[in-house]
């Protein structure tokens, strides 16, 4: 086991159970603003937004790190097929599967 | 509950798959599924420590990814505030979007006592907690075993980008997420990691001036 690791994993789960908790716990002391309250459904699109960038603009991929370098980073177009495929499904799984493979693609093209 | 269940494989697998990926081992990996049971969290998480973040902007990124919990916990807690405190916090441990959207779907159509609705809640996360272990597990495992230059770890930012599609509904949330990826993006070279805390915080006030003004 990896004590930073866990270090960081056990403090990310106390945060995580104290939000799972927030009113079923601790219904009978407290009550949120209604502001609050209602700007909670902008949370999940604003932070999942802003988490997906660094992941495609950033770092390499284990295929660079392997084989090096390429002209044009696979990782945005690959992004983008992913985006239209699920506008088109509406489903994970392809999602994950047509930006996987076009990632391989794109980098493959360029070797 | 099982038409909800095929959908969490390939998500934990992943989570389970990408901190030893990372260079963690897979018992790192089953106690992360273990302790947070979070799944966007834990792959956020894993992804921050992987890029160095420091321990506060992990716990903020954590946090703000769960604040729907927050929601979730106020909309089930009447259902479930006469029960003993061990099982409430049993209960918010198993709090899941998927317990969420059951729960929210049958507690207001029948008419259950409270042992009902414990027994109702507590198999259906049992159910999926079990799912989710065993698919982090097998994930943990494979992953051992999987050569670097599949790259799978590029599988977290689009399980997010799928994560963040699903959400948009109205305009207003793609305000925020257009706001939100911008904002990063334009931070992307900021220090600690505060392209990310940024695009979060200005993301959601977008959403929340543009329903109030244009929604």
């Amino acid at each position: 086991m990896t004590n930073a690791f866990l270090i960081v994993v056990t403090l990310a789960s106390l945060v995580t159970l104290a939000l799972k908790c927030a009113f079923i716990e601790g219904q009978q002391y407290f009550k949120l603003p209604q502001w609050f309250t209602d700007s909670l459904e902008f949370v999940p699109p604003a932070v999942l937004c802003a988490l997906v960038i660094p992941g495609i603009f950033q770092g390499n991929i284990g295929l660079v790190n392997a084989f090096g370098p390429v002209v044009i980073d696979p990782k945005p177009i690959a992004a983008c097929v992913a985006a239209i495929t699920f506008f088109t499904t509406k489903k994970t799984i392809p999602t994950l599967i047509a930006g996987m493979a076009s990632l391989y693609v794109v980098y493959w093209l360029q070797i | 509950m099982l038409p909800l269940l095929p959908g969490i494989v390939p998500f934990g697998l992943i989570a389970g798959f990408t901190p030893v990926s990372f260079g963690y081992t897979w018992i790192d990996s089953i106690m992360g599924s273990l302790l947070m049971f979070a799944g966007a969290s834990q792959l956020a998480a894993y992804q921050l420590m992987d890029e160095g973040a420091s321990l506060w902007i992990i716990l903020m990124t954590v946090a703000a990814i769960n604040l729907r919990y927050v929601l979730y916990s106020a909309s089930i807690a009447p259902y479930l505030a006469n029960a003993n405190r061990a099982s409430r916090l049993l209960a918010g441990y198993g709090l899941t979007d998927q317990i969420f959207a059951i729960c929210q779907r049958d507690y207001p159509t029948h008419d259950w006592d409270l042992n009902e609705r414990m027994a109702y809640y507590g198999g259906g996360t049992l159910v999926l907690w079990l799912l989710w272990q065993l698919c982090t597990l097998a994930g943990a495992l494979v992953g051992q075993v999987i050569p670097v230059f599949w790259s799978l770890e590029f599988m977290i930012p689009l399980t997010f980008l799928a994560l963040a599609l699903n959400t948009l509904k109205t305009n207003a949330h793609r305000v925020t997420a257009l706001t939100g990826a911008g904002v990063s993006f334009l931070g992307l070279e900021l220090p600690y990691n505060l392209g990310l805390i940024f695009g979060g915080t200005l993301g959601m006030l977008a959403g929340v001036l543009f329903k109030r003004f244009c929604g």
